[in-house]
């Protein structure tokens, strides 16, 4: 299969500040991949140089096929980290205009807007306009806005953020639905649980280095097993358990990581009757488990739940 | 420009369109050019009319102003009807037999004369004028130049044949009540009623003034001739003194041909002793050659700084849209997403493209309004065109230039202020850096007095090099035009530095609209201007 895009060697600098360093990436047609990473990370800014709005100081950058990318625009939707639509358009009118700016003739453009926000529950809104849209109708109007000209490579900064849990959901649905049409769907999160749910493959990023790249299975496999654990009651006890490696106590449900030779069995044993154990099982690190781990150190609390 | 900056550009324009400001802007001018021509026409035509009274003592001096009104009155009159009678419309069948029979006997007396060789005629003025002003002199008995001449170039038998209508047209005259005389134009009889006071007594008098039945009344002593005697006026609004002032002139030459009589000095000497001198104004035109300046050149010389500032206030404010525009576009965060179909470069150059078509199409339609004004509008209300309007509005060079210039001026402050917007995050910022702009563009509008008065001083001349002030200055020397040279070399430089700007801008612009956090320092933009396309230099702050 064709890749829709490859980095190669990319490297970006802000003045002294290294932004993103060598980073070296291959991303197949047709699949789901995650950028991950903390904020400042070098999400972004990858992402800009893929869409070209940035150029690398050194580096390749192959998207869809071509060197250049800006010969490519047409075929690729952006969704910025920072959403804005104009307040005084309808969406239909933002819509028309998004897609015409991306080469499609007006009657087509408008056309295919219309479909798409009856298509995604919008319909009575084509032809309000943007400012009396709530946040979440807003984002999606974007979203839609980035799909309008049926783009090969579609990236999403950021899509989740601000979105209560009724539009995560359908954001998840639209990106999942983008996939089965054939379509490359590149999106950056630093919410490890998001990622963990859709992304068929994940890049992840640390200070501006590639840390794991990979399938989703690949990068989970490649870590021990460790204890999952949802629970109810006074959690320090876990933090005298013995054996631990590693602990990420969440509040209500935790996940251990014990030493070479240490039994689960006798962790379960000991925490029975201190705490009100409402699952246990063994099973792959989280994907927030492998991140600290590749990133190492306490510096690394990649936000679990919500980030800043 | 391509197309996604025609998209852009087309956005921009539509967005403007919807609103309010934008049709603010497109009525705001037309209404008020429309005004400045109604308003003092309609003001003329509707001054309410002062009744007065007077008590002479002189026994004649009163009956000498009437008569001296009633000349430039009756002579207006004259007009309407022989106008009414060319046009041979209704109102002319409407008229009283002795204004139809003096406008036919008037025609058949200037046909008589037109074309020949006549002593006393001045040849710089209308036949028709110095006849009816001759026939009214007469017919007020008045011993004015016009009569004289008018006796002298006019057969003998014509103004028999004229004068054989002085007493119906007295007649009629007479009888005019003052709100029918403003039909005829006859502005003195509609404006100041005199009425009969039935009494001497100054008591009365001014009960009648605080009654408001009288707005003044004037005494005039036994002998004014002398100078000693006793002339007095009375009213409660000493402020307009409009009456006063018509009332005084009159009375002043009729008594001053009485004290030339009475000291038997001859009219011509007195005319000739009191000639003031006149120095003819001319000026070099640019050919080299000596022109005779006419009351048109005059307002040439100060048109240009109404035109100044307008040009000011256009370039000024598309300038500021486009920096509130590209403020709030990034405020908004809709700039990223546009850069992901549009290069920085189209999106700033279809941005600025498109307010100035907003700013083209407010200016055409002022440049249209004004044109249309000054022609129609004087005319649907029966006034004559504004003389020295319609030759600006006639001239290239005022509406021409301030097309150019408008463009130029604009593309100059619009790269500038898209830079400052690019950077700003809020409008506030953007206020705030955009001070040092409104700063130059200030001292344009603070030149525009003494320009006008010299057009060509150093101030003048030195002032049209430096690029930002250029379009407004050569337009504010448009009245003393400057020569080509200066024009060309002063566009070149204009041209140039605004291309130098523009190219400026787009380097900022890229660097600015995906910035976020406090504004540069303009060491800082300096050195975004000074690096390769591409490349983002270090932040200081960072």
């Amino acid at each position: 299969m064709e890749n829709a895009l490859t980095l190669d060697g990319v490297t970006k600098r802000f003045g002294t500040v290294t932004a993103v360093d060598n980073v070296s990436l291959t991303i197949p047609q047709g699949t789901i991949y995650g950028f991950l990473g903390q904020n400042g990370a070098g999400k972004t800014t990858t992402i800009r140089m893929i869409m070209s709005i940035l150029y690398p100081d050194s580096g390749r950058i192959n998207v869809l096929g071509q060197d250049n990318a800006e010969a490519v625009k047409d075929r690729l939707g952006y969704l910025p980290e920072e959403k804005g639509l104009y307040k005084k358009m309808t969406t239909s009118e933002i819509l028309t205009y998004f897609g015409r700016l991306k080469g499609m003739n007006a009657r087509a453009a408008k056309k295919r807007g219309r479909e798409l926000l009856e298509r995604f529950g919008l319909g009575e809104w084509t032809d309000k306009k943007n400012e009396a849209l709530s946040k979440g109708m807003g984002q999606k109007v974007q979203v839609l806005g980035t799909l309008i000209h049926e783009p090969e490579l579609v990236i999403l900064d950021e899509p989740f953020s601000g979105l209560d849990p009724v539009n995560v959901e359908s954001m998840r649905d639209l990106i999942l639905e983008m996939r089965d049409e054939g379509r490359t769907v590149i999106f950056s999160t630093h919410i490890m649980e998001q990622a963990e749910k859709i992304c068929d493959s994940i890049f992840l990023i640390h200070k501006g280095n590639k840390v794991i790249d990979g399938t989703l299975a690949e990068v989970k496999s490649s870590g021990d097993l460790g204890i999952r654990l949802d629970y109810d009651g006074d959690g320090s006890v876990l933090r005298s358990l013995p054996g631990v490696e590693r602990l990420n106590d969440h509040g209500k449900q935790a996940e251990i990581f014990l030493k070479e030779g240490y039994d689960p069995q006798e962790t379960l044993a000991q925490l029975v009757g201190k705490i009100t154990i409402r699952r246990f099982d063994l099973r792959e690190p989280s994907l927030h488990e492998i991140f600290v781990r590749a990133v190492g150190g306490e510096n690394a609390e990649a936000g679990s739940g919500e980030g800043a | 420009m391509n197309k996604k900056a025609f998209l852009v550009a087309e956005r921009e324009f539509m967005e403007h369109l919807r609103t309010k400001t934008f049709w603010l802007g497109i009525f705001f001018f037309p209404v008020l050019i429309t005004l400045s021509i109604v308003i003092p026409i309609w003001m003329e035509e509707n001054k309410e009319a002062r009744t007065y009274a007077v008590i002479d003592r002189s026994g004649w001096l009163l009956a000498e102003v009437e008569e001296r009104a009633a000349m430039p009155d009756l002579a207006k009159v004259f007009h309407t009807a022989l106008e009414s009678y060319r046009d041979n419309d209704e109102s002319f069948s409407e008229m009283p037999e002795a204004l139809r029979q003096t406008a036919e006997r008037l025609v058949k007396a200037i046909e008589s004369v037109e074309g020949q060789a006549l002593p006393g005629v001045d040849p710089d003025r209308p036949l028709e004028d110095q006849v009816i002003d001759g026939f009214a002199t007469l017919l007020t008995g008045l011993s004015g130049p016009e009569g004289e001449k008018f006796r002298q170039f006019m057969p003998e038998e014509a103004i028999n044949n004229l004068m054989a209508l002085r007493d119906s047209v007295r007649d009629w005259w007479s009888e005019l009540p003052p709100e029918e005389a403003a039909k005829y134009g006859a502005r003195a009889k509609s404006r100041y009623v005199r009425i009969d006071p039935e009494t001497d007594d100054i008591e009365a008098l001014n009960k009648k003034i605080t009654d408001q039945e009288l707005f003044g009344y004037f005494v005039i002593g036994e002998d004014p001739v002398g100078g000693e005697t006793e002339l007095k006026y009375v009213s409660a609004n000493l402020t307009d003194t409009d009456l006063l002032e018509w009332f005084q002139r009159l009375a002043t030459d009729s008594v001053r041909e009485r004290r030339l009589e009475a000291k038997e000095i001859d009219k011509s000497v007195a005319a000739w002793v009191q000639a003031p001198l006149r120095f003819e104004s001319r000026m070099i035109s640019r050919a080299g050659e000596e022109e005779e300046v006419e009351t048109q050149d005059k307002l040439r010389q100060w048109a240009p700084v109404a035109f100044v500032y307008l040009l000011w206030f256009a370039v000024f404010m598309n300038a500021q849209m486009l920096l509130t525009n590209t403020v709030e576009e990034k405020s908004n965060r809709i700039l990223e997403v546009l850069l992901s179909s549009v290069s920085p470069v189209e999106l700033m150059s279809g941005k600025i493209a498109g307010i100035a078509a907003v700013g083209l199409t407010m200016l055409i339609t002022w440049i249209a309004s004004f044109l249309l004004a000054v022609k129609y509008v004087p005319k649907m209300m029966g006034a004559d065109a504004p003389v020295n309007l319609s030759a600006i509005a006639g001239d290239p060079l005022y509406l021409g230039s301030f097309l150019v210039y408008f463009l130029l001026g604009y593309l100059f402050f619009a790269a500038l202020l898209v830079g400052i917007g690019s950077v700003c995050n809020s409008l506030k910022e953007a206020q705030n850096l955009q001070q040092p702009v409104v700063l130059i563009l200030i001292v344009p509008i603070m030149a525009m007095v003494p320009i006008a008065e010299d057009p060509n001083s150093t101030l003048a001349k030195v002032m049209s090099y430096i690029p930002p002030f250029t379009p407004f200055v050569m337009m504010n020397r448009a009245g003393a035009p400057p020569t080509t040279m200066e024009y060309v070399a002063t566009t070149i430089l204009l041209v140039a530095s605004t291309a130098f700007m523009l190219w400026a801008a787009a380097k900022v612009f890229r660097i600015g609209v995906l910035m976020t956090g406090k504004p540069p320092k303009v060491s800082e933009i300096v050195r975004w201007i000074r690096a390769p396309v591409g490349m983002v230099p270090e932040r200081s702050n960072e």
